[in-house]
């Protein structure tokens, strides 16, 4: 008997949905038997995250709010993979997002909310589209790897976001702040309004608006067409006349701005400070495995990002769960888990398992 | 013994620092020159980390302990080996998502001896005559016995690329895997081997970090990006071991020399700036060899990256 690999003619939608639910409910089960296998309760864990994350009115909120940055950071992460440009650069992006925006939203704070919250979120975006400059002029024009130029940046920026508020008395720290160093607060008219619960902020309808947004652009326009054409055949989109060079740097900058944006969005809506603490936990990185696991569509990666936001938020919840403390890292254990099961479940998206029966030829 | 100077500390010192980064980035090579790019690296030197740590202060054996970080590091990049070459997956997100399990798997294993410190560990072993050499001997001779042994794990893999007749094969399979297949080198066989010994060099560089540079376990500190930085130095060595040695040495430099100055209160520089020196300077080589038209894709291997399908080409 002999098992290989077929290619699918076409992609069944069911699978679309089925294969990444699969991977979380394996995730989770794998997940559990690894908690039980290390003295925890897995049951017990299972139930406070929902409680935590998805099942209560605030934990929802905790939730969403956890889940605003990933929305964008994910967006970000799919439109450079979909042209097939592994950006792994939002990290880095978002710093400097978050450090325009600050520097903006410090400067602008006192003038009325109509004029600084959309200073401070231009900022983040210009923020984000710079950082990115380089790494994309490098890509289109010289072929250099956007994989390894922008994973450096990310690097860079986080040793720069760490100077600006603990290396130096520089225009973002709090004066006031000399033994534990924090970023200088923005005046409240700069602030992303809240709303429903205590944490939800705009930067969730911003994300929602982006997740539209983006969705247009690879859907009903030229551009979005040509990235298609050239993220499925490139050559087909060099010999039809298509902009390639023009395109890599624009969709890559694109990909900055969205991933700035996210910066900008945690300073004005969450923390009100350049934070580099509360900023520098892998919201890009996580964004990468959002939109994997939503195949690149903007609004599966909406879905999914809020699953992750609500599994980073139940981490905190697990260390002081009862007599027990469950190391928060499980979350991120789970994540890691979920994305690595999903990506073992797309070959049956795109293959089928085939069993022929081989002839055995007799020694 | 004489005064040693500042200098030499300082240069046996970044030694030290860079010998996680000569065997992870060892390793980035033989798995890329495979065709196979390895993201995961840092979570293989965590994993292979916090494996060092737990088996050293259970046996007391160090050496037990280093074993042990190199075949955690390996069992990881057993699953990267399957996710990439079996089931086809995308190897960039796929590394990334290995690093993220790593790092959990790592700090959730770690999570009841954060903060413990390592009990034993290797010492410095003086190489007679050739440690009494005037500042190379100090500086060289004078260290441990893992820094002996990567120096011999570069030069093993420098003669099995390019003196030996696998070595051949490999490079086949990463450049062009259909001729490879054609020859009758088994590519999968080939990929999935060099991908383990890649992890398995990995996850001796996070034992090397927890027995000689940080000896006690702590989830955020203990790598701290290392696996980053090795995987620029493979691009920095453009995927040549001896190279390799000499760019680890260099970052160790640019790393210890952040250590003196900020321990003699020396604040020209800021020490966030010196840090990003090394991921700067990764940048500006990159970008150097690739805009330039003779050195464009300088060592790299051409079929880096893809998967590897007999019938779909």
């Amino acid at each position: 008997m002999r098992i290989s690999l077929e290619r699918r003619g076409s992609v069944k939608s069911w699978h679309l949905i089925g294969v990444p639910l699969l991977s979380v409910i394996f995730g989770i089960l794998v997940g559990g038997l690894f908690l039980e296998a290390t003295g925890h309760n897995a049951v017990l864990v299972f139930q406070t995250m929902s409680q935590t994350s998805y099942t209560t009115l605030y934990g929802i909120g905790d939730t969403l709010a956890a889940a605003t940055p990933l929305i964008f950071t994910a967006l970000a992460a799919l439109v450079a993979f979909r042209v097939n440009l592994y950006s792994i650069g939002a990290e880095g992006q978002l710093f400097v997002g978050g450090i325009f925006a600050s520097g903006v939203g410090i400067a602008v704070g006192t003038s009325s909310s109509a004029l600084a919250i959309p200073a401070v979120l231009i900022a983040g975006i210009v923020g984000g589209m710079v950082w990115m400059t380089l790494p994309a002029l490098f890509r289109a024009w010289f072929g250099t790897s956007e994989i390894i130029t922008t994973l450096m940046f990310n690097f860079v920026a986080l040793f720069l976001m760490r100077y600006l508020i603990y290396g130096a008395s520089t225009y973002w720290r709090d004066p006031t702040s000399t033994n534990f160093p924090q970023g200088k607060k923005l005046d409240q008219n700069a602030w992303l309004p809240r709303f429903g619960t205590q944490s939800i902020h705009w930067g969730l309808v911003l994300a929602l608006v982006a997740t539209i947004g983006i969705w247009f652009l690879l859907r009903k326009t030229r551009f979005g067409y040509q990235m298609k054409v050239l993220g499925d055949a490139p050559n087909a989109a060099r010999y039809s006349g298509v902009p390639v060079k023009r395109m890599t740097f624009t969709v890559l900058i694109i990909s900055g701005g969205l991933a700035g944006l996210a910066g900008a969005s945690e300073v004005a809506g969450r923390a009100h400070a350049l934070d580099p603490n509360g900023l520098a936990i892998g919201l890009g990185y996580a964004g990468i495995i959002v939109a994997t696991l939503a195949r690149l569509n903007p609004f599966g990666a909406l879905i999914i990002a809020i699953g992750f936001g609500g599994l980073q938020n139940s981490a905190s919840a697990l260390q002081s769960l009862g007599t027990e403390s469950v190391p928060s890292a499980i979350a991120t254990t789970l994540q890691g888990l979920i994305l690595l099961l999903a990506l073992a479940g797309e070959l049956f998206v795109r293959y089928r398992l085939k069993v022929s029966k081989r002839v055995e030829v007799s020694a | 013994m004489t005064q040693e100077s500042v200098l030499i500390l300082t240069l046996a010192g970044a030694i030290g620092t860079g010998t996680p980064l000569v065997f992870a980035a060892i390793g980035g090579v033989i798995s890329e020159r495979a065709g196979i790019i390895n993201l995961g690296m840092e979570g293989m030197m965590l994993i292979g980390a916090v494996t060092t740590f737990l088996v050293d202060n259970k046996t007391g054996s160090p050496l037990l302990g280093f074993i042990a970080g190199g075949i955690a590091g390996a069992l990881l990049a057993l699953i990267h080996a399957t996710l990439a070459i079996s089931l086809r997956a995308n190897q960039i997100v796929c590394g990334l998502a290995l690093t993220i399990f790593g790092t959990g798997l790592a700090s959730f294993i770690g999570k009841p001896i954060e903060g413990a410190n390592l009990e034993k560990s290797f010492n410095k072993l003086k190489i007679p005559f050739l440690s009494d050499i005037p500042a190379i001997g100090p500086v060289l001779f004078k260290q441990d016995v893992l820094v002996y042994f990567s120096w011999f794990v570069a030069l093993l893999a420098s003669l099995y690329l390019n003196r030996t007749r696998t070595g051949l094969s490999l490079r086949a399979v990463g450049e062009n895997p259909a001729t490879a297949d054609a020859m009758g080198l088994s590519v999968v066989r080939m990929r999935y081997a060099h991908v383990i010994v890649g992890g398995l060099l990995a996850g001796f560089g996070g034992s090397y970090v927890i027995l000689r540079i940080v000896p006690a376990w702590s989830q955020a500190g203990t790598t701290n990006g290392i696996g980053w930085i090795a995987l620029a130095l493979v691009v920095f060595a453009s995927w040549r071991p001896l190279r390799v040695i000499a760019g680890a040495y260099l970052f160790g430099v640019a790393l210890q020399a952040n250590f003196a100055l900020q321990a003699k209160g020396i604040t020209v520089i800021p020490a966030e700036f010196l840090a990003m020196l090394p991921y700067l300077l990764t940048v500006v080589i990159l970008v150097v060899l690739t805009a330039n038209r003779r050195t464009r894709g300088a060592g790299a291997p051409a079929a880096l990256g893809l998967p590897f399908v007999r019938d779909e080409r």
